[in-house]
């Protein structure tokens, strides 16, 4: 047979090549040890380089970028800007209960800015509402929160439920997923007024359906999880019992 | 009304740790890294007029970090590399490897890789993006992102242990 050619075989390699094709290289593997090996070190290329860059993605933020990110209308404090800024405000709100207000002002603001984004694209209504300084699910992802399990997946809905645990300060926490052409990911907490929705971020795009693994969280979302995981997350029993406490 | 640059600002948040993470494999050095970014986020603050709400902010800005990096490579000279070879071992995390000679070697490899070459590693095999993606970035036909994709890959595989 025709040897593969190296661009083939790093489409191959990268799942880029057509399926047809693709089936072609598999059934090949089989009984050509060297082509096997070329694929194995193409695919050793890609992992090592993952291996050595990915660790950039947990380091703290430098202060002097994630200043920069601060919202105009904010005043930028010194000892806010520090790590990514939904970790920074975190664990700015941890060490100085005082300064817990304007970090939480600050959060709410981009939460705003992306939940207004968010119209017109979200065919339905608004997802968020304001009410005294808090951000509020509202709509669709109010309904998701209330009733959506993360044990009973619905592929077809169009919010869906992932970690649900009860936070650090008592309330119970949930993060969800926004499915349209660009995703959402977020973090909300149950309190008196409803859902509040501390974290909302652009997604990856789910490969078919929702995977509540942490890693497939946004960065800024696993952070705001982070701060204020005490313990394990729900398993099935607990998710539903939260549910039939109305989630108190 | 959302200010485009609230939006824009808004957005660039939770895409810091990405663009930190093209910027090192572009640029090597953590200090040049982040000055790179640092440059990346006052370009797209300055021009977030020009970001359409319904285009991926992620391409948009991955845009800005390859000129921006283009750029600082221009005015440093064309045949002058970032930084020498062995300065690449400031790109590998000690400890998270099982091969650190090969992941060493392969960071100072990709920093050896012409631009046009490095510019494709850092955008399909560290960001993975598709080649399609990365075409659209830097605004070459897919064919071309593919054949030196083809060519930087196996340079990078040479410096890869026999066992790899």
């Amino acid at each position: 047979m025709n040897p593969i050619d190296d661009d083939t075989l790093q489409a191959y390699v990268d799942g880029e090549l057509d399926p047809v094709s693709a089936a072609r290289i598999d059934a090949a593997l089989a009984h050509d040890p060297l082509l096997a090996d070329r694929v194995r070190r193409a695919r050793a290329v890609r992992a090592e380089l993952r291996a050595a860059f990915d660790p950039v993605l947990e380091e703290p933020i430098p202060a002097r970028l994630s200043a920069l990110l601060q919202p105009s209308s904010q005043p930028v404090r010194r000892g806010m800007a520090r790590g990514s800024a939904a970790a920074g405000h975190a664990a700015a709100a941890r060490r100085r209960p005082r300064r817990r207000l304007v970090a939480g002002i600050a959060v709410a603001a981009s939460v705003v800015l992306v939940g207004m984004a968010l119209r017109g694209w979200w065919a339905g209504g608004d997802l968020v509402r304001m009410q005294d300084g808090q951000v509020l699910a509202a709509g669709d992802l109010q309904h998701a929160l209330d009733e959506a399990l993360a044990s009973e997946p619905d592929p077809h809905a169009r919010v869906g439920v992932g970690l649900s645990f009860r936070g650090t300060d008592g309330h119970i926490c949930r993060t969800f997923v926004l499915r349209a052409r660009a995703a959402r990911a977020g973090l909300a907490c149950h309190g008196d007024a409803g859902w509040s929705v501390l974290v909302l971020s652009p997604a990856a795009r789910e490969d078919g359906e929702l995977r509540p693994a942490a890693s497939a969280l946004p960065a800024d979302v696993q952070a705001a999880v982070d701060a204020r995981l005490r313990g394990d997350v729900f398993d099935a029993g607990q998710e539903r019992a939260a549910r039939a406490a109305g989630w108190r | 009304m959302v200010d485009s640059t609230d939006a824009v600002r808004a957005g660039l948040i939770p895409l810091l740790p990405r663009l930190r993470r093209l910027a090192r494999a572009l640029a090597g050095q953590a200090a040049d890294a982040d000055d790179l970014v640092q440059t990346v986020l006052e370009r797209a603050l300055a021009r977030a007029a020009q970001w359409r709400p319904d285009a991926p902010l992620d391409k948009w800005v991955f845009a800005i970090a390859r000129n921006a990096w283009r750029d600082e490579l221009r005015a440093r000279g064309r045949s002058q590399n970032l930084f020498v070879p062995e300065a690449a071992a400031a790109v590998v995390d000690e400890g998270a490897s099982a091969r650190p000679a090969d992941r060493l070697a392969l960071a100072a490899a990709l920093a050896a890789l012409p631009p046009d070459h490095r510019e494709v590693v850092a955008l399909v095999l560290v960001e993975g993006m598709s080649y399609g993606e990365a075409a659209e970035v830097l605004e070459l036909p897919v064919g071309t992102v593919t054949s030196r994709l083809a060519r930087a890959r196996i340079a990078l595989q040479a410096h890869l242990g026999k066992d790899a």
